[in-house]
């Protein structure tokens, strides 16, 4: 038995064995173990068959990413032996179900431990699904958790309503530590029952983030990896009073936060990539009208349809450039569903305060099953609604229209809800004058519509400069001076992490940049980056698109790039060989 | 009291003189006015086109958005506030064409609106391009040798999807479009209002339209009648107008949503969460 202050777990199964929910638990039982953990549903755009995997990352210390290899892995088909086994660490141990699956011959030291998973589960039910929790049971000996754990978490999964199968699974479990007591321990963490850690990924913990500044309007069609936003937030809201409007089309999703924001809710919308793509107009809408909207983007691997359930850092070009012409927008990207929750509250506000549309980049490898510990202190939000008039004062009740876009010292106008007296005015997608009025037929090119023109333009795109003093600088991960600097933006940030932990340990002197506020930039970010180490960009696309966006801003060019797009999440030994590659050259 | 005064805009229509689009206009207007309904109380929503620059040219709040997309910025405002009268007010393309989809999900969901749809058979805006209701035959710029693209049915077609309120009206009889306006604010759900509003400069049918038009409820129609609604709205004997088809009986979208969710609608919900529901969902997983 060995030790170790981090390791890894694979589950790999065929869609409908139930693998998610057996990675599930097994994060559950090492959170209230003490332990932190990153996880990873590695599925496939299918229901049943195929070959799908959850990967558990777990450390005595916070954990951000895949981790190193595989110290466990647990193959119930064969081809989950096939695909992972060589990615097994030396000391390590597969798991197999011996009656069906065969395993390999290996030149290092991996221990194999051979069970019959599914027929010890025909015991306690008439299908096999019970396999999962014996191999849990198996587990948890060979990784020397207390089994009490095991029990109490069982028991957590399946609730009071179905106490029958919660005994029966925790005989299945019995079962399967009897096997693992019987083994030779592995590799163990040490563990502290009396703590017990809370987790999310980032699609729940921004939903949480998103209800707690007061968000009761949703709207979506379905789209993985963003569909467990709407799951999340349909699933409270009886209790938490959120409409969850289940659009016909991503077009109908986003005009309808639209019209629910301007009515006086806040309001979000959530899809991935080819989703958004239909929701362009509309953002350039209400950046137009000013009506304050949250629309995030779990990105998935693309283009077009791409690799649906596979993760990518691909959309940042769209956002950047998004529908006709200019106009205001404000995109930022969490690091992980540690930064999402408040990330969502900052949403809200620099939306309402602004009048502008906030766009929010996540993805696959922080999104749906990619659970972290939570250790950020989730406070509760501060509403602050920005310039909304809720009654007309004297001078207002005269006019015939409300000056709803007026022009203000900061370019901020006030704004009315519909409902509220003598405050009446037209919402204008159209170019328009301080009242709303269209300028865009009978007065187009006359002079004072020029005028006019030009100064509308001139108030929306100023505010621009305004929330650029808001925006964050990025934060840095290590050191503040070191002599290589990786530039991470969003979720890219957790695998660079992981990579900088061990490269520091192997004396080498790295840190990096996190990007969390990507637009528009902070005005520092041009003097950090001439500070900075030597940059190595990492992100998950094909071009680097956020360094070609820091080039476009700050003139400085990134020429060494770690970019992956092959739809798997970026590992930190892929980081580690990429940066010592770097360093080598640079030092020839 | 509500008068007519408080719903007069100091911006003047951009129609072509004797468009159709007036009588709408000031048919909404004295439906409001007769209902009550405070300016500030309601909303008009539109798209784009000549008939969607209607918001402007009348003294309540308005959205003047995309176009085809104005039936969903109306129901986001109507389940944000469902105390609010919401409007739709677009033409054939906006409605029928680009943004049809729309409202046939609104008309099965019954969401709670208004959609009064100024139908001249025409693209008007764009300079006269064949629209979704343009007759087979018809020359447009499109269609300079006839079109041979066959017409949408907009009552049929909302009837067959589940529609329970579905009308027609007629620009040039004001007095009676405000009548069906005034149902349709007064219904249970989704209303459907298509108003021939004809367009002079490039399909002027009005006189056809006049000789045509013939009132249902001077033949006894019988509005919960599905069948006799159909053949009314496929009738080529004559132009039927008024109510053709209309049910009570179905819960609005928005009734149900506020059995779901409890008597705040999103726009009166904007509080945020306390410290102890804050820790009791982060734990939810765990």
């Amino acid at each position: 038995m060995t030790k170790v202050e981090d390791l890894t777990v694979r589950l790999g199964a065929a869609a409908g064995d139930g693998i998610q929910s057996a990675g599930e638990i097994l994060a559950r039982v090492l959170s209230r173990s003490g332990i932190y953990i990153y996880t990873y549903n590695g599925n496939q755009s299918v229901v049943r068959g195929g070959h799908v995997w959850f990967h558990i990352h777990a450390g005595n210390r916070p954990v951000y990413s895949m981790g190193y290899g595989i110290d466990y892995l647990v193959a119930f088909t064969q081809q989950s032996m096939d695909e992972h086994a060589d990615e097994v660490n030396n000391g390590g141990a597969i798991i197999y179900d011996s009656s069906s699956v065969k395993p390999k011959n290996f030149a290092g030291n991996v221990k194999l431990v051979p069970a019959e998973l599914a027929n010890i589960a025909l015991k306690y039910d008439k299908y096999p699904i019970m396999k999962n929790t014996v191999s849990l049971g198996i587990l948890a000996a060979l990784m020397g958790i207390d089994f009490k754990i095991v029990e109490e978490t069982i028991h957590t999964q399946f609730g009071k309503k179905k106490e029958d199968v919660a005994l029966r699974n925790i005989q299945a479990a019995t079962d399967g530590y009897q096997i693992g007591l019987k083994q030779e321990k592995v590799k163990e963490l040490t563990y502290d029952y009396s703590k017990r850690f809370p987790f999310l990924h980032s699609n729940y913990s921004f939903s949480l983030g998103a209800v707690a500044a007061g968000c009761r309007f949703y709207a979506a069609y379905p789209m993985t990896p963003a569909s467990p936003i709407v799951h999340w937030l349909a699933n409270h809201a009886e209790e938490l009073g959120i409409t969850v409007f289940l659009a016909e089309d991503e077009i109908s999703a986003i005009n309808a936060i639209i019209g629910a924001s301007y009515a006086g809710a806040r309001a979000m919308a959530g899809t991935s990539g080819g989703g958004f793509a239909l929701m362009q107009e509309a953002i350039g809408e209400a950046a137009m009208t000013e009506t304050p909207i949250v629309v995030v983007d779990v990105m998935r691997a693309g283009p077009s349809t791409g690799l649906p359930t596979k993760t990518a850092q691909g959309d940042l070009n769209m956002m950047l450039g998004l529908s006709q012409d200019d106009f205001p927008r404000v995109i930022v990207a969490p690091v992980n569903a540690n930064d999402a929750y408040s990330m969502a509250i900052r949403s809200f506000d620099i939306s309402d305060r602004y009048q502008v549309p906030v766009i929010v980049l996540m993805d696959f490898a922080i999104g749906d099953g990619a659970y972290i510990t939570i250790t950020e202190d989730f406070k509760p939000a501060e509403i602050n609604r920005g310039k909304l008039v809720y009654q007309a004062s004297g001078d207002m009740l005269n006019g015939t229209w409300f000056r709803r876009y007026q022009l203000t010292e900061d370019y901020i106008s006030p704004r009315s809800i519909p409902g509220t007296p003598g405050l009446m005015y037209v919402a204008k997608t159209d170019e328009h004058d301080e009242f709303g009025h269209d300028v865009s037929d009978v007065l187009a090119g006359l002079k004072s519509a020029l005028k006019t023109r030009e100064q509308m333009y001139e108030k929306r795109m100023k505010k621009l400069e305004y929330i650029r003093k808001e925006m964050r600088p990025p934060t840095i991960f290590g050191p503040s001076k070191a002599d290589v600097t990786l530039i991470t933006w969003g979720s890219s940030a957790n695998p660079a992490r992981d990579a900088i932990q061990r490269l520091r340990g192997n004396g080498i002197s790295v840190n990096s940049y996190e990007f969390t506020d990507i637009f528009p930039l902070n005005q520092d970010v041009e003097g950090m980056l001439k500070q900075a180490g030597m940059l190595v960009d990492v992100e998950a696309n094909y071009t680097g698109q956020f360094a070609n966006y820091l080039r476009r801003e700050t003139g400085i060019t990134i020429y060494n790039r770690m970019l992956k797009y092959n739809g798997e999440p970026i590992y930190p030994a892929e980081i580690e060989n990429f940066a010592m590659k770097v360093i080598e050259k640079e030092v020839l | 009291m509500i008068n007519l005064k408080e719903f007069e805009s100091d911006v003047r229509p951009d129609w072509c003189p004797g468009c159709g689009d007036f009588g709408v206009l000031a048919a909404l207007k004295d439906a409001l006015v007769s209902l009550k309904i405070p300016p500030y109380n309601t909303v008009i929503v539109s798209g784009i086109g000549c008939s969607s620059n209607l918001p402007g040219y009348i003294r309540a709040y308005g959205f003047h958005g995309l176009h085809g997309r104005p039936v969903p910025v109306a129901l986001g405002v109507k389940n944000a506030n469902p105390e609010l009268t919401v409007i739709v007010t677009a033409g054939d393309g906006d409605e029928y064409g680009i943004g049809f989809n729309h409202v046939v999900h609104a008309a099965r969901r019954n969401d709670n609106i208004v959609v009064i749809v100024m139908d001249n058979l025409i693209y008007g805006l764009t300079t006269g391009q064949l629209s979704p209701t343009s007759r087979e035959g018809q020359v447009t710029k499109t269609t300079p040798d006839g079109s041979i693209y066959r017409p949408l049915n907009p009552l049929s077609a909302i009837m067959g999807v589940g529609g329970t309120f579905v009308s027609r009206g007629f620009s040039g009889q004001p007095k009676h479009l405000s009548w069906i306006i005034q149902e349709a604010i007064k219904h249970r759900g989704f209303s459907l209002v298509d108003v021939i509003s004809p367009c002079v400069t490039w399909f002027d049918i009005y006189d056809e339209v006049k000789k045509q038009v013939f009132k249902l409820e001077d033949t006894g129609h019988d509005p919960s009648d599905m069948t006799k609604a159909l053949q009314m709205a496929k009738t080529d004997k004559g132009l039927p107008i008024g109510i053709f088809y209309r049910n009570e009986d179905v819960p609005s979208f928005q009734e149900m949503m506020q059995q779901q969710i409890g008597k705040n609608p999103p726009s009166k919900g904007v509080k945020a969460l306390d410290k102890a529901k804050i820790e009791q969902l982060k734990y939810e997983y765990s």
